[in-house]
């Protein structure tokens, strides 16, 4: 019995072994895309994901140039999407910060941007 | 999850991999008793009570750590998810939401209450009738593990596959793992008792879990085979990533239990189901319940790999 124990041991060490990162890419797309230029100011950002996620955990921010929020509102959580209302008023680089809580209680987040108007 | 572990993320495989154990302990006594033991003893009444009572001490036990063990995997979930101290999760409002406002939440308060209705369902074990809503409250307390996990995180009929499958994955270990030691009290009893009426109970015994132990590892593996499909995807995530070399280890220790399980069935059941020659069936006792604390053994550290799964993200998140 010691002889199996070891074994299970030694092969649960081996893969427990440092692995390399790779990016996380939970976000599935989004409306404005990712990295993408809009003719005209968005009235609301969307985001859909791989997962279903929980509303009580999960929130975004979408801040201008200057570090301004430009969202309004609590985000709207709807399985694996999820809106929030924007007003955003000019051209210019708007970033995303995002973060989710998925239902099987994995954690993620990330960001992006883009661009309106030029 | 990297490495080393963080201290958090190791007390949240642990207590994953305890609730797991005791789950699937109480769990597979009932069931034992059920299709295995009740037709067994049929030919030995003091068999039955012995056999009876063991099965009521082990699910009680079983279940008592499972309740105690939930309720601190509710705590440190509810911890991670609002990356807050042990301390602070335990407030009252922090609580309350993940009760009420995730998934996680609703499905460990519908366990507790399964476990509530299971314990009152066990008080009154005297009561035959009611053994089958017994067995029916503890396969659901199994089975419902699978909304806290990746198959419950899906959605439309990709979700409903992947929660089924988890379920009914839940279930068949819990037959295989948790009937072990049942089994093996048998087996050990029958020992020390070296009567005809035991060799007798034995071989029943043995012929029906060869039968449980066939259906449970073609659960298994279909099962498995749907989940590693959604949760890994490919060759080279399963290589390329934790979750799946994680997975591996699993499917190596499964491979080891499945060698057991298959000598037991070809070599040491024949033995016990021949006619008998001098000393043969009492060894080929020994020798199975010794196997069966071996596989036990494995299979508590399989729960433990599958504490440790539910903690990673799937490779399949990783590999587009």
């Amino acid at each position: 019995m010691s002889r199996f124990i070891l074994f299970a041991t030694t092969t649960m060490l081996v893969v427990a072994a440092p692995t390399a990162s790779f990016a996380h890419a939970f976000l599935d797309r989004a409306e404005p895309r990712v990295g993408n230029t809009v003719a005209t100011a968005p009235r609301e950002l969307k985001l859909w994901f791989t997962q279903r996620l929980e509303q009580a955990f999960s929130t975004v921010e979408v801040t201008n140039g200057s570090g301004q929020r430009v969202d309004t509102g609590k985000p709207r959580v709807n399985d694996n999407e999820m809106a929030i209302s924007l007003r955003v008023r000019g051209p210019g680089t708007y970033r995303v910060n995002w973060h989710v809580l998925s239902v099987d209680t994995h954690t993620t987040e990330g960001n992006f941007t883009f661009t309106v108007g030029k | 999850m990297a490495w080393p572990i963080d201290s958090a993320a190791l007390a949240l495989v642990a207590i994953r991999t305890v609730h797991f154990s005791a789950t699937a302990l109480t769990a597979g006594v009932l069931l034992f008793r059920a299709v295995i033991g009740a037709a067994a003893t049929m030919s030995s009444p003091v068999s039955a009570q012995a056999a009876d009572a063991q099965t009521h001490q082990l699910a009680g036990w079983g279940l008592l750590v499972s309740v105690l063990s939930g309720a601190v995997w509710f705590v440190l979930t509810a911890a991670d998810m609002g990356n807050l101290a042990v301390s602070r999760a335990l407030h009252a409002d922090v609580l309350t939401t993940v009760a009420e406002a995730t998934q996680f939440g609703s499905v460990a308060v519908t366990r507790l209450v399964l476990a509530l209705l299971l314990g009152a369902s066990l008080a009154f074990d005297g009561i035959k009738p009611l053994r089958w809503l017994t067995l029916a409250l503890a396969l659901g307390l199994m089975a419902s593990i699978a909304w806290t996990g990746h198959g419950g995180s899906g959605f439309g009929v990709e979700g409903d596959v992947r929660v089924a499958a988890d379920a009914l994955h839940l279930i068949a270990a819990s037959a295989w793992i948790g009937g072990l030691v049942p089994l093996a009290l048998l087996l050990s009893a029958g020992l020390h008792d070296n009567s005809s009426a035991s060799i007798t109970v034995a071989r029943v015994a043995t012929q029906r879990v060869s039968l449980l132990g066939i259906a449970s590892v073609g659960t298994l593996v279909a099962t498995g085979s749907i989940n590693a499909w959604f949760l890994v995807g490919s060759s080279r995530a399963l290589f390329g990533t934790e979750y799946g070399r994680v997975l591996l280890a699993k499917l190596a220790l499964f491979a080891v239990m499945l060698s057991f399980a298959a000598f037991n069935r070809t070599i040491l059941t024949p033995r016990l189901l021949a006619p008998a020659t001098a000393g043969s069936q009492p060894a080929a006792v020994r020798t199975l319940t010794r196997h069966c604390v071996v596989e036990f053994a494995l299979g508590l550290i399989i729960l433990g790999v599958v504490g440790w799964l539910g903690t990673v993200h799937p490779a399949s998140h990783f590999m587009n």
